[in-house]
């Protein structure tokens, strides 16, 4: 009788959270926020958007029911435009009023990153100046996370 | 079993989730979505003493389904409750 919840249903249900004032942790899904968030493995804590800023990352519904877990790459009066680190190409457009969250804190390989930390200023920085570079940036990681899979795989059949 | 103190069924759209009361942060990868028929028999029993025959009955009057598949799955659904850890008893 327990159900599997739709994505869009639970982001839906996030909003109304967020909007009661609550903040939510939600569980990563997808590869668009690459490197910085695995799906799957790492997680967000959202807070309700009182003021999106430049390269926060926010959730956005940038159509009805259709949410996006992506940064702001720029913000031109109640015109917001988003992109995943991980995209190579295409952005969404939104309005401010449809900013849901902001993220406050990123559960990255189950290690707490608060938004001022200066490892995630850090990469922020160095990503969004590498845009050029970012698909074999991305190759690389791909490349690397299979290999770590392969040699805990690895691993586990000899132990 | 008892429920326990401390969570609430909400409605969401149509979907239906037990979320812990009073927190400030609500962890979606914790909350525990609930069908109609589950749901119901939560405000049913909720804040009282219950067994999965009493489920079981709420169920055929509600529904008209045959008793001994109520019964199933009310044991089904009191183990789940339990692993889930909204139940206590």
């Amino acid at each position: 009788m327990k159900e599997l919840i739709p994505n869009e249903i639970l982001l839906g249900c996030a909003k109304q959270m967020l909007a009661e004032g609550h903040t939510v942790t939600l569980r990563v899904a997808g590869y668009s926020m690459r490197p910085l968030l695995e799906h799957r493995r790492d997680s967000v804590v959202l807070a309700a958007a009182e003021g999106c800023k430049l390269h926060d990352v926010v959730l956005a519904e940038i159509e009805p029911d259709h949410y996006v877990l992506h940064r702001v790459v720029a913000l031109q009066g109640e015109n917001v435009t988003l992109m995943g680190d991980g995209n190579l190409y295409g952005c969404e457009h939104c309005l401010r009023g449809d900013v849901v969250g902001v993220v406050t804190n990123f559960l990255r390989r189950g290690n707490d990153y608060g938004c001022d930390n200066r490892l995630v200023r850090c990469y922020v920085a160095v990503w969004l100046r590498m845009r050029t570079i970012r698909r074999w940036l991305l190759l690389g990681y791909r490349i690397q996370l299979k290999m770590g899979k392969l040699i805990s795989g690895k691993k586990e059949n000899l132990s | 079993m008892k429920t326990k103190n401390g969570f609430e069924l909400r409605k969401v759209g149509d979907q239906r989730i037990i979320v812990a009361k009073g927190i400030e942060n609500i962890d979606f990868g914790k909350i525990i979505a609930m069908n109609a028929s589950s749901a119901y028999l939560w405000q049913q029993v909720e804040g009282k003493d219950f067994t999965p025959q009493m489920l079981a009955d709420l169920l055929v009057e509600k529904y008209d389904v045959d008793p001994n598949l109520a019964l199933e799955d009310s044991l089904a659904l009191a183990e789940s409750w339990q692993k889930a850890g909204i139940v206590e008893g």
